[in-house]
């Protein structure tokens, strides 16, 4: 097969797209797991406030997974 | 009873009966008994027995000398996959992609079927995708342990030793998250592009839900695209070794 020398850059602009499709849906899914988790923790060990622990642990995880993908990407 | 497809009629009319006692021995109590199989069931079904009928055809008809149109199609396939986990995850990314070619075809022809009448996509339920999702992340953390054993753990600890307490609840809520970002992606979009052709036919049954056709055609294909692109790039992070 002939190489394309722009193939490349056109192969990492669709890696680029996608991974800019996962920024949008990314931070409300990670936030949405950690409610998630700090509930069933609070049913399982019989607590009221672990659900806010997961709350702030999903925030701080979809900034993490956001800034993460967008520097990966700038660079 | 939820309105049932010709199809899904068909399999509950022969497998109700197993398919009922199977779910009780799991204690699982269906919500109809008579009807335990539910459309998007069926229409995986149907999709899995389409792709494997497909494969036999293709592999009864494998030919160095004159291939045929299906060989050259889906060779087109795999080699597109192919060369596009080479870019992503590097040398040795051969052996992913018969798991990134079924579950990008089973997820395209998922998609397309909602444009064929009497079918609807299985995807535009979230349990679908939900499955592709799970099967994608088992994969993925599964190769990341073959690959570096238990030292796969180590992703998950971050760059430095004294942040690991704090680093490993954000990573496991990371990688549940991109479970949850599959899911719903994949979900959302085909849902709504069901909806929106459903809406157009019942407005105006006349031409202009063709054009809704063709986008939903275009959503079903970038949708798989991407799913399987994001499964690579999440591949090539578990498999990723320090040097």
């Amino acid at each position: 097969m002939a190489s394309d020398p722009q193939e490349p850059d056109k192969k990492n602009s669709w890696v680029q797209m996608a991974n800019y499709a996962q920024l949008a849906v990314i931070f409300p899914a990670a936030t949405v797991v950690g409610w998630l988790i700090g509930v069933a923790l609070d049913r399982w060990l019989h607590t009221t406030w672990l659900y806010i622990v997961g709350l702030l642990l999903g925030i701080v995880a979809g900034f993490v997974e956001l800034i993460r993908t967008a520097m990966k990407n700038s660079s | 009873m939820p309105e049932q497809l010709l199809f899904t009629r068909l399999l509950n009319h022969w497998f109700a009966g197993p398919t009922t006692a199977m779910l009780q021995a799991l204690h699982i109590q269906p919500q109809y008994r008579e009807a335990p199989i539910t459309n998007a069931v069926a229409m995986e079904v149907l999709v899995v027995a389409l792709l494997l009928v497909v494969f036999i055809m293709v592999r009864s008809r494998l030919s160095v000398e004159s291939p045929g149109g299906l060989q050259h199609m889906f060779e087109g396939v795999n080699g597109f996959i192919e060369g596009q986990s080479r870019d992503v995850i590097g040398h040795h990314s051969e052996r992913f992609t018969p798991f990134l070619v079924a579950l990008g075809l089973f997820i395209l022809i998922a998609n397309l079927f909602g444009v064929v009448p009497g079918l609807e996509s299985p995807t535009g339920s979230p349990v679908v995708p939900l499955g592709c999702a799970i099967c994608a992340f088992v994969y993925y953390q599964v190769q990341g342990f073959k690959t570096s054993g238990v030292g796969y753990l180590k992703h998950f600890l971050g760059p430095m030793w004294w942040l690991s307490p704090l680093m490993l609840p954000l990573e496991i809520i990371s990688h549940l998250a991109r479970l949850m970002s599959l899911t719903i992606r994949l979900y959302a979009n085909m849902f709504a592009g069901d909806m929106v052709t459903l809406v157009f036919f019942s407005l105006i049954p006349i031409a202009v839900p063709v054009i809704f056709l063709g986008l939903h055609i275009g959503v079903a294909l970038l949708q798989a695209y991407i799913f399987v692109l994001l499964t690579t790039v999440y591949l090539a992070g578990a498999v990723a070794t320090e040097h």
